[in-house]
């Protein structure tokens, strides 16, 4: 086991430092850079030489490698270059909101994809399926940024039974914490339910086929007892695998959910950093999604060995 | 004298008086004014601007957290780097300034007690300042407080202010209330640039403090103070109790919410999310006004959206120019034949609801110096833009491609073009560009025309040299006229308004002459208010006033 | 050569069968195919040209003489654009999928075969799925300019890992089969067993992925276009229409939901298409 992790350790190091070469060097390919979308429509060479002096973009690269790396590596991730924040306190407080936001969209679309997809693996066949197959697949068809702005404008303007925006820190108070999240959850979580829901389905059905059922049954067990215990085993690990695998995907549609929603989340962060080329804001995000995702992934793959010893040699194959 | 500032914003009507007060400054002040404003109300359409009215104390309560929509993110809550034109919305809540902007474009005093006296020779301004004023962290507010200041923007690296403050040789504290700021060369926009960020004035102890970093924590003279910014989404001011007209102040807090759709904070306006949403889209407005429980404020905007045609820009902006050979590029006529193939009219009635208006120079019918000749347009003549289009030797359909920017009022616009100067014999293509990918490539020259707007100064000057005088530092069209610089230096340097005047209507006419950007419309700045709110008012500048408002009682 | 059959696991008339036994999937193949002869013909039954703006006629409503599903802002024919945005979302599905294939299952094929370079592709395939995907697409269009080519491309690159990690896994179930490994013991060339073995047996699973990822890409476009990084206007795509669309959604609902309706019924029928097609090349859903 700690021979396999020592491996896992280092395959991830390779991963960090190849998505840092590629997003430090992908962000100056880009046309354009801080000093210009900092200096946006109020911009003369002057200035724009003066900023590019003062945060070192006319340093080779080499030399911006490093001070980003170094500095990188002692846990300074730099200071924004447009509003002049340190980037470890906008990650800081960026993160928790998308997490939170993931966890909840993850709670939703779990709830609805595992109860959806064993109700359209038991009653295979029947309207109940249909009905489950269809509303999942629906979830996967509708553009998410049309539906948060469909759901501001019928459930927030015109009910008024959600905030249209804002964001209200869990601590600080939880119910309308809550209250703010529901909707952008339930967008975000809409796609990620449709799924889980196929998975659960599939590997429902090949649980449900699957000897040890089979023999379960023939011991007398009632078939609701089976599915019961199965499909809650079977599911824990869908929903584990596909957080694993969907985490890019939650972050890419956080970053629409967060735009509409005006959540001060990462993905928010993520797209108008490129936006305004603020290049160590960038290099940051990079850098802490990759890391999450590594985390993850490893985190995913201990899981499965508790939920289910089988694939405990993972890895291997 | 002292109250003068402030008069303003109590008073419901407002123009009359403030030339009133104006007229009592030059009396007063025994010397002329680089902004004379007695003059008179000048020509302008300003039967159609709703800029809101100053709360009336008797129905409003105190207290409360105000929630305005933003639609960008400020960058740099520091007076003397902030470059956004957004950063200005949140620091007129907790920056006040030496100098500000009337209803009507005028230069008023704020946190001077009246317009500077100007030398004759035109090299030294003297500011009297207002007295018993403290900073947010109980400094007190001097002329030591504004010398540091103005040399912070002149000095700091990465200053956004040095350009604004022109020649400026030195500043001088002959006592605590009064500036005497000396220059090298006449500069009549410095009053203009007074009444913006560079007349913003920092606390010195903030500043000795937090060095170039003063955006973390800014700290200036101002109804509110700094709070808190959470990054990419908000900005929290706070009321200061210290302000010198605190009894004025009813709000609690204001947080400055980011929501960079249009559509988005218009739904959250209405959803009352937020009291106040900057912005608007045209496309939103009418059914806004329709709202019982929303107003919509309007003022035009003093910039302008226009074209530019690449005329010369073939090395990138700064270096020696080199004539591109294209049509349109080499021939005047070429230009004006897409001059020509743009309905004006049309374009602003069905693309922007009859909102915005008309423009075909860079001179805004608000500024004190428009006239007449600076406001001539040539009429839509399709027919004729094809023969000028013969007459230059070029085959049509001619083909010219239009960088513009990526966001939904900026296509919609460049598609309505599109269809437009068909009729002129023009076959635009369209390439839609990231914002700070089409600032790259209108500096480095890579474009054959380019749609884009300036969001407008007070003084012309700074609407028109930057862009097209051939030492300007956008100029991206490449442009070089002798005569042009000569015209534009000459009412730079002048402190005479007839003159002024006189000398930016020939700029106007050189410019529709010779097209290297091509005027199209002026933005009319829409804010939605919640009518829970009293005291809200949009300015010429832009910046959507919110320091003195309150909720409804 | 071996005697051992190639056993592509289903025949192809069962298959068939399998899926027009299915009530959901013959509506998803009616819409789809519905769907393709419109994007396809679109200039010969469109009422309209998708680009030709006619200001006095903005906002009309459906039902407008002349104009079926009424008209934009701009007065184009919404009938006419969602033709031809069908036929530009279809482009963009189609190309990213097939962007995603031509990289991703030789890269798959490869990683499940050659032990040696399975590290370094599993690399490559972290560092696409840890790199978040609209940093790429966002940089893609800045450097490349927003063009429905380039969406495609960025969508297309974002989806090759699921496709080496599917291709792969595929390939290492196959590896160890009876007749791959016979035809390897009889000492096939490698290129050999990937190509007659390996790949056609792989082929169903790459299919239903196919049949998966196409309908993210019409969606993932819908996205770019939110963020201004769509196709070249005045060109329609239902995500350019969408999102265009939602700026005056207040004033005509009509030009937003009907691309909308569009877009849910294409991404809709090629999901369950996708579906029914799993199930019925999964040999397991057939003991039921």
């Amino acid at each position: 086991m700690s021979r396999y992790l020592l491996h896992r350790l280092w395959q991830s190091a390779v991963t960090l430092i190849l998505a840092t070469i590629v997003v430090f060097a992908g962000v100056r390919a880009l046309p354009g850079d801080p000093a210009l979308a900092l200096a946006g429509e109020d911009r003369d060479p002057e200035s724009l030489r003066a900023i590019r002096e003062q945060y070192g973009l006319d340093d080779s690269w080499l030399v911006q490698f490093w001070q980003f790396v170094s500095h990188a590596a002692r846990g300074d991730l730099g200071q924004s270059i447009r509003t002049g924040e340190p980037v470890n306190g906008m990650i800081a407080g960026a993160l928790p909101v998308t997490i939170e936001l993931s966890v909840l969209a993850i709670l939703v679309a779990g709830v609805i994809g595992v109860g959806a997809g064993v109700i359209a693996a038991v009653r295979r066949g029947r309207p109940a399926e249909w009905a489950a197959n269809a509303l999942a697949l629906l979830g996967l068809s509708v553009p998410n940024f049309w539906l948060g702005l469909m759901a501001i404008l019928y459930l927030s303007v015109a009910l008024g039974l959600f905030p249209a925006s804002g964001f209200v820190p869990f601590f600080t108070n939880p119910v309308a914490n809550l209250h703010h999240l529901v909707l952008p959850a339930m967008i975000l979580g809409t796609g990620l339910a449709a799924v889980i829901m196929r998975q659960t389905r599939s590997s429902m059905l090949d649980a449900l086929s699957a000897d040890y059922i089979r023999t379960a049954e023939a011991k007398g067990l009632s078939p609701r007892a089976v599915i019961g215990r199965h499909a809650l085993r079977n599911s824990l690990i869908v929903v584990v695998t596909i957080v694993g695998l969907q985490l890019g995907a939650l972050i890419s549609g956080a970053v629409v959910t967060e735009r509409i929603f005006a959540l001060p989340g990462f993905g928010k962060l993520t797209v108008d950093a490129v936006f305004q080329r603020d290049y160590p804001v960038i290099q940051a995000v990079v850098l802490v999604t990759a890391t999450a995702y590594i985390v993850i992934n490893l985190l995913v793959d201990l899981l499965y060995s508790v939920i289910d010893p089988r694939i405990r040699v993972r890895g291997e194959s | 004298m002292k109250q003068s500032g402030n008069r303003l914003r109590r008073e419901h009507v407002v123009t009359p008086r403030l030339v009133f007060v104006t007229a009592v400054l030059l009396v007063a002040a025994g010397c002329s004014p680089v902004q004379p404003a007695a003059d008179g109300p000048t020509a302008s359409d300003s039967q159609s601007d709703v800029f809101g009215e100053p709360a009336d104390p008797a129905q409003v309560k105190a207290g409360g957290t105000l929630t305005v929509a933003l639609s960008a993110d400020p960058d740099k809550l520091d007076p003397t780097l902030s470059r956004s034109l957004y950063s200005r919305y949140v620091f007129h809540t907790m920056c006040e300034k030496l100098y500000d902007l009337g209803p009507d474009a005028k230069v008023v005093p704020q946190l001077a007690t009246a317009l500077p006296t100007i030398a004759p020779d035109g090299l030294s301004l003297t500011i009297p300042l207002r007295q018993g004023v403290k900073f947010a962290d109980g400094g007190t507010f001097d002329s030591a407080a504004v010398k540091t200041t103005i040399e912070r923007h002149l000095t700091l690296a990465g200053s956004a202010r040095k350009s604004e403050l022109g020649p400026i040789s030195a500043v001088e504290t002959p006592d605590p209330n009064t500036v005497l700021i000396k220059l090298s060369k006449p500069f009549a926009p410095l009053t203009a640039a007074l009444a913006d960020r560079a007349g913003m004035v920092l606390s010195p102890a903030a500043v000795s403090k937090l060095g170039a970093n003063f955006s973390g924590a800014p700290v200036c003279v101002g109804p509110f103070k700094f709070a808190n910014r959470v990054a990419q989404n908000s900005i929290k001011v706070v009321k200061d109790p210290q302000y010198y007209d605190a009894a004025k102040v009813h709000l609690d807090a204001i947080e400055y919410r980011i929501i960079t759709d249009s559509s988005i904070r218009s739904a959250n306006l209405k959803a009352g999310d937020a009291q106040v949403a900057d912005s608007l889209s045209s496309q939103d407005a009418p059914s806004l006004q329709k709202d019982s429980t929303i107003s919509v404020l309007q003022s035009q905007s003093l910039g302008y959206q226009g074209v530019t045609i690449n005329i010369a820009n073939a090395n990138g902006v700064g270096n020696p120019l080199k004539q591109l050979d294209t049509p349109i590029a080499k021939d005047p006529r070429v230009r004006q034949a897409l001059d020509l193939s743009i309905d004006r009219a049309a374009l602003v009635k069905s693309i922007f609801n009859g909102l915005n208006t008309v423009a075909c120079s860079p001179v805004s019918p608000k500024s004190e110096f428009t006239s007449e000749a600076a406001q001539v347009c040539p009429a839509h003549d399709p027919a004729k833009a094809k023969e000028l289009l013969a007459a230059a030797g070029v085959s049509t359909p001619y083909k010219v491609s239009m960088i513009t920017s990526n966001n939904p009022d900026s296509l919609r616009l460049a598609q309505a073009l599109q269809a437009m100067v068909k009729d002129g014999g023009f076959e635009l293509v369209i390439k839609p560009v990231e914002y700070a990918s089409l600032l790259d490539q209108q500096d480095r020259g890579d474009f054959e025309i380019l749609q884009l707007g300036w969001s407008g100064r007070v003084d012309p000057d700074a609407n028109i040299f930057n862009f097209v005088g051939t030492t300007g530092s956008q100029n991206v069209a490449g442009y070089s006229s002798p005569e042009l610089d000569k015209l534009l230096t000459d009412a730079r340097q002048s402190t005479d308004k007839a003159q002024r005047i006189k000398l930016y209507g020939d700029v106007v006419k050189k410019l529709q002459q010779d097209e290297p950007l091509i005027y199209l419309y002026r933005q009319r700045n829409l804010t939605g208010v919640s009518k829970k709110l009293l005291g809200v008012q949009t300015y010429p500048d832009g910046v959507i006033r919110t320091a003195f408002a309150g909720f409804a009682k | 050569m071996t005697t051992v059959a190639v056993p592509i696991r289903t025949n192809r008339r069962k298959i068939a069968r399998r899926i027009l036994r299915n009530p959901l999937a013959i509506t998803g193949l009616v819409v789809l195919v519905l769907a393709i002869v419109l994007a396809v013909f679109a200039n010969v039954l469109a009422p309209h040209e998708p680009t030709q703006t006619q200001l006095d006629q903005a906002f009309a409503p459906p039902g407008t003489a002349g104009h079926l599903l009424g008209t934009d802002d701009l007065g184009r024919d919404v009938l006419s654009r969602i033709m031809f945005g069908l036929r530009a979302s279809l482009h963009v599905g189609l190309l990213a999928v097939a962007t995603s294939l031509v990289i991703g299952v030789p890269l798959g094929l490869m990683a499940g075969y050659f032990r040696a370079i399975d590290a370094l592709i599993s690399r490559l395939t972290d560092l696409v799925l840890a790199f978040p995907f609209l940093i790429l697409a966002v940089g893609l269009a800045a450097i490349r300019g927003a063009s429905l080519g380039n969406a495609a491309i960025a969508i297309g690159i974002a989806q090759i890992p699921g496709v080496i990690r599917i291709v792969r896994s595929e390939t290492l179930r196959l590896k160890s089969l009876d007749f791959v490994a016979a035809a390897i013991v009889e000492g096939a060339s490698d290129a050999w067993v990937l190509g007659r073995h390996i790949l056609p047996n792989a082929a169903s699973v790459i299919i239903v992925q196919a049949t998966v990822a196409i309908p993210a890409a019409i969606l993932g476009e819908a996205v770019l276009s939110f963020l201004g990084l769509g196709i070249q206007p005045p060109a329609p795509s239902l995500g350019t229409m969408l999102s265009d669309a939602q700026q005056f959604a207040a004033r005509a609902p009509w030009a937003a939901v009907m691309p909308g309706l569009a877009i849910m019924l294409l991404t809709l029928a090629f999901n369950i298409v996708g579906d029914s097609l799993r199930d019925a090349l999964d040999p397991k859903a057939s003991r039921r």
